[in-house]
């Protein structure tokens, strides 16, 4: 007999197997295996047969023998045995139909370490197992989905064994329980949905559950039949039908008003997947036949179960996956990848179970669904950019790691992340709510502790089974492992569009440099192939004038205009083989002293513009950083046109000055002439585009052309003031580095 | 036969007419030969070697159709009997690029072809009187 007490602190390990007890319909007698001398026996066997029970325990099984064939001259208890343990297995044996006392009774046979165990209980003949179990099975199966397979086999199993209530109870991930379907008789409070603690069924309970598929508590109320046994070792009683119950258990049943249990393991992949529970109000007793017919519908569930989670998860993963392909192809068709992603009918949020999403994409932040606000999302965003140890990231707590979150954990209390840059903070999140915060408890989950006799802490199972209402906080629906592998494919697809279009970007880039290489190169072919005709043109113009002494004076004017002509176009010549020089020369970086520069600049302006009345102002002049000749050309443009639009102010002025500022050095080039019309602002810089107010005066519009395009070659800025008539300042600005 | 004054390769009818008044305007002593194109260039030259009527200045145009006026400076300058011929390359291009290579390969100067008649005649007069003096003073 054990003498474990249950308490707090061992509840885990109350030795059940080891009872020392059955329950007290049936009765038992253990027997060595080797020597067939009877080891142990129910104190209750002389309620069946005639025998004082303290007798037996080292008697031969021979003793036990001669009583039973006096009811039943069929029965050789020996060779049954020997049968047995020649095949190693009593499944063929079991249940052996014997009559004692003229009522119908099975002797269920069991071999545990060397001990074999005989039980004897009685056989009802009131059902046709057989059949209702074909009948049941096809019913069952008929069953299009999960819920509907759960539902009809509760249904099946209460039609064949009667009992009041029928639940499938379902272990959840932390070891909870929940009654996923139910059939039960009407007058009874439904269970259905009801959660129960994981210590409800502990770990070694579960472990027998596994090892024996139907366990029967036939009538809590009875009496337990004690072991009498003459061996040290208490009798292991895994594999006995008729091991008496946990005295918690027990107790746990009462509270609930529940007279007689019946269960069915549920297993799916080796794992205990659930339980078929089935409660009496009332003592009820099935027989050994029934007993494993309701076990083959637990069977024949647990492989359907198997079959319709797989089936039920592949169709969920082939959902995300037609999703992920009817994303990838709206990525090929649409120019925008955040168009794609959120505005057609499936949206990234459908790759999951997820119930809102955000992507962040190049700086903005995009809604799908329910999710918290952007400004939330963005900071969540920073701290997974900084938290982020993989390119993905799940939690289904997340307001217990991410404090913020509490604020919105109705709408995200789980995400999942998904990195498409970590530099760019680019990033995809699936939020899913904060579940059904409310879990309906078969009555309080804690236990509630009893001191004991000795003021121990003693476990007692709880009284209460009114559904108890818990707040689950923080928590939402979990992940699984198809949910990130569609966001990781999700990830990949994305990741490659973006890749592609950069590739399109980049080979645009460069088709357009080539283009521009191309329009250089032609220009300045172009413009060489113009000079030689341009030279004939004028030489043989200038030879006319020379060698044809009788031609009149308005032939000569004629003449002199082509010449001028040529001389005209051979300028604009130039000025574009120039610019394209400016194109295409190499940018040899010095430090060039600005001083000397601007005044050798001033000198050959005024001599080549014949300015000698300009007054040229020369202040700070700050070295810069460029190629000495371009710095040159840049700064003989701007003065160049400073002197030649103050020309007709009758004292023309150019004041030239540097300022260091900023990382860069900005030179002002301030005239007094005629000024620009600032509305034709961005037209000044253009190749060939010269203001209204200039037409008398000499110019292409190639110089500040010219000016632009150095100072961008630079990685500079030139821009200007201007007011009609008063003059025009222009600024260069050149970084430092 | 006289040696000619100047060899002159150009493949433009225009300034081979052009050169033609300009020189003789220069001086109309000056003897003038020209070639159209790269092959009739080198032949013409070696004739005159063999005649020992090497001319005293050779003006090449750079482009030049099939045989470039560097592939004739190259020819002129693997002849012993011309190494101290003055070769002029004279050319529209006024890029730094062809200036060097044509220096590189021998040539004696680089002019780019004036424009019009009136800088053509100070161009030769000058190149006339620099090398043909210069030349004079040599021997």
């Amino acid at each position: 007999m054990s003498t474990f007490q249950a308490d707090l602190t061992n509840c885990d390990r109350e030795p059940i197997q080891i009872p020392g007890k059955i329950q007290s319909h049936g009765f038992a007698v253990a027997v060595a295996q080797k020597t067939l001398i009877i080891t142990a026996v129910s104190d209750h066997i002389g309620s069946w047969l005639p025998v004082d029970p303290d007798t037996l325990p080292g008697s031969p099984l021979s003793v036990l023998e001669n009583l039973l064939t006096k009811h039943d001259d069929n029965l050789s208890v020996t060779q049954l045995l020997q049968l047995g343990l020649q095949r190693q297995s009593f499944d063929a044996i079991n249940p052996h139909a014997i009559t004692l006392a003229g009522a119908s009774f099975y002797l269920i046979c069991s071999l545990n370490k060397g001990t074999i165990l005989l039980e004897f209980e009685p056989a009802s003949l009131e059902y046709d197992i057989q059949g209702s179990v074909g009948r049941s099975a096809s019913a069952m199966l008929g069953g299009k989905n999960l819920q509907a397979l759960l539902h009809s086999a509760a249904t099946e199993i209460k039609r064949i064994i009667g009992y009041d209530r029928v639940m499938i109870y379902k272990f959840l991930e932390d070891g909870h329980g929940e009654v996923i379907a139910e059939e039960k008789e009407a007058h009874l409070d439904s269970f259905y949905g009801l959660h129960y603690p994981a210590s409800d069924i502990p770990k070694q309970a579960r472990a027998l559950y596994k090892l024996n598929l139907t366990r029967l508590i036939a009538d809590v109320h009875s009496q337990d039949a004690a072991l009498l046994a003459n061996t040290e070792e208490p009798l292991d009683l895994t594999f006995a039908q008729l091991r008496a119950v946990s005295p918690i258990h027990i107790q746990y049943l009462k509270n609930m008003g529940v007279a007689s249990s019946f269960s069915i393991s549920l297993i799916a992949h080796d794992q205990l997947w659930g339980l078929v529970a089935c409660h009496n109000y009332s003592p009820k007793y099935i027989d050994y036949k029934a007993r494993e017919g309701a076990k083959l519908l637990g069977q024949i569930l647990s492989s359907a179960l198997e079959y319709r989670q797989e089936e039920e998860d592949a169709d969920k993963v082939a959902a995300f996956k037609s999703s992920a392909a009817m994303l990838a192809a709206y990525l090929a068709k649409d120019k925008n990848l955040v168009d794609a992603l959120t505005s057609h009918e499936r949206t990234l949020v459908n790759c999951t179970e997820a119930h809102g999403a955000a992507l962040l994409f190049e700086n903005t932040v995009t809604l799908v669904g329910q999710t918290p606000a952007e400004t939330e999302v963005l900071a969540l965003a920073a701290w997974l950019k900084q938290n982020m140890g993989d390119s993905v990231y799940h939690t289904h707590q997340l307001p217990e790691i991410y404090r913020p979150a509490s604020a919105f954990k109705e709408k995200a209390a789980g995400i999942l992340s998904c990195l498409i840059s970590r530099e760019l903070s680019e990033m995809m999140i699936w939020f899913k709510p904060e579940r059904i915060s409310l879990v309906q408890w078969a009555g309080n989950p804690e236990k509630p502790a009893e001191p004991g006799p000795e003021g121990l802490m003693q476990l007692s199972p709880r009284k209460s089974f009114e559904s108890w209402t818990q707040e689950v906080r923080n928590t939402s629906e979990r992940w699984t492992q198809e949910e990130i592998t569609a966001v990781l494919s999700l990830r990949e697809i994305v990741i490659a569009d973006i890749n592609n279009k950069a590739t399109a970007i980049r080979t645009l880039n460069e088709k357009l440099q080539a283009a521009y290489e191309e329009l250089d190169t032609f220009s300045y072919t172009i413009s060489h192939d113009l000079r030689t005709p341009i030279t004939s043109i004028r030489t043989y113009a200038e030879m006319l004038l020379k060698t044809n002494f009788g031609l009149n004076e308005s032939s000569r004017k004629m003449i002199n205009r082509i010449v001028a002509g040529t001389e005209k176009m051979n300028f604009l010549i130039r000025e574009v083989l120039n610019l394209s020089k400016v194109g295409r020369a190499e940018i040899v970086m010095t430090d060039v002293e600005m001083g000397p520069l601007i005044g050798e600049i001033a000198q050959e302006i005024k001599t080549a513009m014949k300015a000698a009345d300009e007054t040229i102002e020369v202040g700070a002049t700050p070295p810069l950083r460029g190629d000495r000749t371009m710095l040159s050309q840049v700064f003989s443009n701007i003065i160049g046109n400073g002197v030649k639009y103050s020309s007709k102010n009758p004292a023309p002025r150019v004041k030239i000055n540097g300022v260091v500022a900023g990382g860069e050095t900005v030179y002002s080039i301030a005239d007094n002439g005629i000024g620009i019309d600032v509305s034709y602002y961005d037209r000044v810089f253009e190749l060939f585009k010269r203001m209204d107010n200039v037409a008398d005066i000499d110019g292409t519009g190639v110089g500040l052309a010219i000016v632009k395009r150095i100072v961008e070659r630079h990685q500079g800025r030139v821009w200007f003031e201007s007011k009609l008539g008063t003059g025009t300042t222009f600024f260069v600005a050149f970084r430092n580095r | 036969m006289k040696a000619p004054d100047i060899f002159y390769v150009e493949d433009d009818p225009d300034y081979v007419f052009f050169m033609e008044n300009a020189i003789q305007e220069i001086g109309d002593n000056l003897v003038l030969r020209v070639a159209s194109d790269g092959q009739e260039a080198i032949s013409s030259l070696k004739r005159l070697i063999d005649e020992k009527t090497v001319p005293k200045l050779i003006l090449l145009d750079l482009n030049l159709p099939n045989i470039s006026g560097l592939d004739i400076l190259r020819f002129i300058r693997e002849i012993p009997a011309m190494k101290t011929v003055p070769v002029l390359l004279f050319s529209t291009s006024d890029s730094p690029k062809d200036v060097r290579a044509s220096i590189e390969f021998g040539a004696n100067a680089y002019v780019t072809k004036p424009d019009g008649y009136e800088k053509l005649l100070q161009c030769i007069d000058s190149v006339q009187k620099f090398w043909f003096n210069h030349h004079l003073r040599v021997n």
